[in-house]
């Protein structure tokens, strides 16, 4: 029978296998590097998103309306808050804070928590139970919304707190499994427009007639799409009630 | 049904044939074909999770130990025949999905710019 060289790890190489072990490895070396380069270039830049935990705790005050998502119109901020900004909210994880706003509604309340902040788009993830939102002691008129007309935008589905910088990258097709659970779990969605509206280039995501997202929009998610939308201005924050009927995938 | 149904759907059948399996096979057919595992059960429950995943497998070893079908010594051969072609085609796979995803993706519609339809009700002129 003739002999075959074989490698064994702990033995010097046989001759033979020389050459073969050191352009595999070569192979594999270069070839690992090129992959690693080319799939990476090829991925979008996840921004800057993130918890913003150097900024400490935050905590402001303002009037908290349903969308039928809650905002906060804040009337007492601080200096990375300040009055007049109008802020989603969300819990720990993938939950939103509904169940905690709704009976606030129209209210004045204190909010607690850590802010997430990407360009313009920020959301304040509350502390947990009252510690995060409570009411407040005192009355103020929830900002009437201003209507914008209706429009057909062309950009994303996302949830609004990966996109916010929970998670990086917080949008794309290869989030949108993650985008979807936290969309199901109350976290308000947001449209990234593919040029700036009225200034903005984040807006919060409801359905029509003051209804929640639709369902039907869930599919679409972390795709790019054109929709058509009722916009109106809460605060200093764009609400877009989307038409799910008009929803197309672009190319 | 929409995809995504069609898929949980799947999922749920597999999973569902999977379970009657494991309780058919850790209850009756692990003592049968393997004398090591008789008398012993607390180590079953920790089998059902990859049961429920492999259970066409699991039937077909089963089938091939009960009716006395099995060569072991044979049976490592034909993997190892097809080793070559198993890495060479799994790196095409991994080389044909990178192309194939890249061609699919999307292209961010940047050019398109916001097109007010109507304006707000009340300020048509």
């Amino acid at each position: 029978m003739k002999n075959k060289p074989f490698f064994v790890g702990y033995l010097p190489v046989p001759k033979a296998l020389r050459m073969f072990l050191w352009v595999i490895s070569a192979t594999l070396v270069v070839g690992a590097g090129a992959a690693g380069y080319a799939i990476g270039t090829t991925q979008d830049d996840p921004g800057t998103g993130a918890f913003r935990f150097d900024y400490g705790r935050q905590t402001v005050t303002g009037v908290i309306e349903l969308t039928p998502l809650p905002l906060l119109h804040v009337t007492q901020g601080n200096d990375r808050i300040p009055a007049g900004r109008t802020l989603m909210m969300t819990a720990g994880g993938k939950m939103g804070v509904l169940g905690r706003a709704a009976p606030l509604e129209g209210q004045l309340a204190t909010a607690s928590g850590v802010l997430l902040e990407q360009g313009d788009l920020d959301m304040l993830q509350l502390r947990g139970g009252r510690n995060g939102l409570k009411a407040a002691e005192g009355t103020v008129e929830t900002p009437a919304p201003v209507p914008l007309g209706r429009w057909k935008l062309a950009g994303e589905i996302c949830d609004g707190k990966c996109l916010a910088g929970a998670m990086r990258p917080g949008r794309g097709l290869a989030h949108k499994a993650c985008a979807n659970l936290c969309l199901i779990g109350g976290i308000p969605p947001v449209f990234v427009s593919s040029q700036p509206v009225q200034g903005e280039e984040f807006l919060m995501v409801v359905g029509p007639d003051g209804t929640e997202m639709p369902q039907a929009a869930y599919n679409r998610v972390g795709q790019y799409i054109s929709v058509e939308a009722d916009i109106a201005r809460h605060g200093d924050l764009l609400v877009m009630a989307i038409d799910p009927a008009t929803m197309e995938v672009l190319d | 049904m929409s995809g995504g149904e069609t898929i949980v759907w799947l999922v749920q059948i597999w999973l569902t044939a999977g379970a009657v399996v494991a309780a058919l096979f850790l209850i009756v057919g692990i003592d049968r074909i393997d004398d090591d595992a008789r008398g012993a059960y607390v180590f079953r429950p920790l089998l059902v999770p990859a049961v429920l995943l492999i259970w066409p497998l699991v039937l077909w070893r089963w089938f091939v130990l009960e009716t006395g079908r099995d060569q072991w010594a044979a049976r490592h051969r034909p993997p190892r025949r097809q080793h070559l072609v198993a890495a060479v085609g799994m790196a095409l796979l991994i080389g044909f999905s990178l192309i194939a995803g890249l061609s699919v993706r999307q292209i961010w519609p940047g050019d398109i710019a916001p097109q007010q339809l109507t304006p707000p009700a009340g300020t048509e002129d």
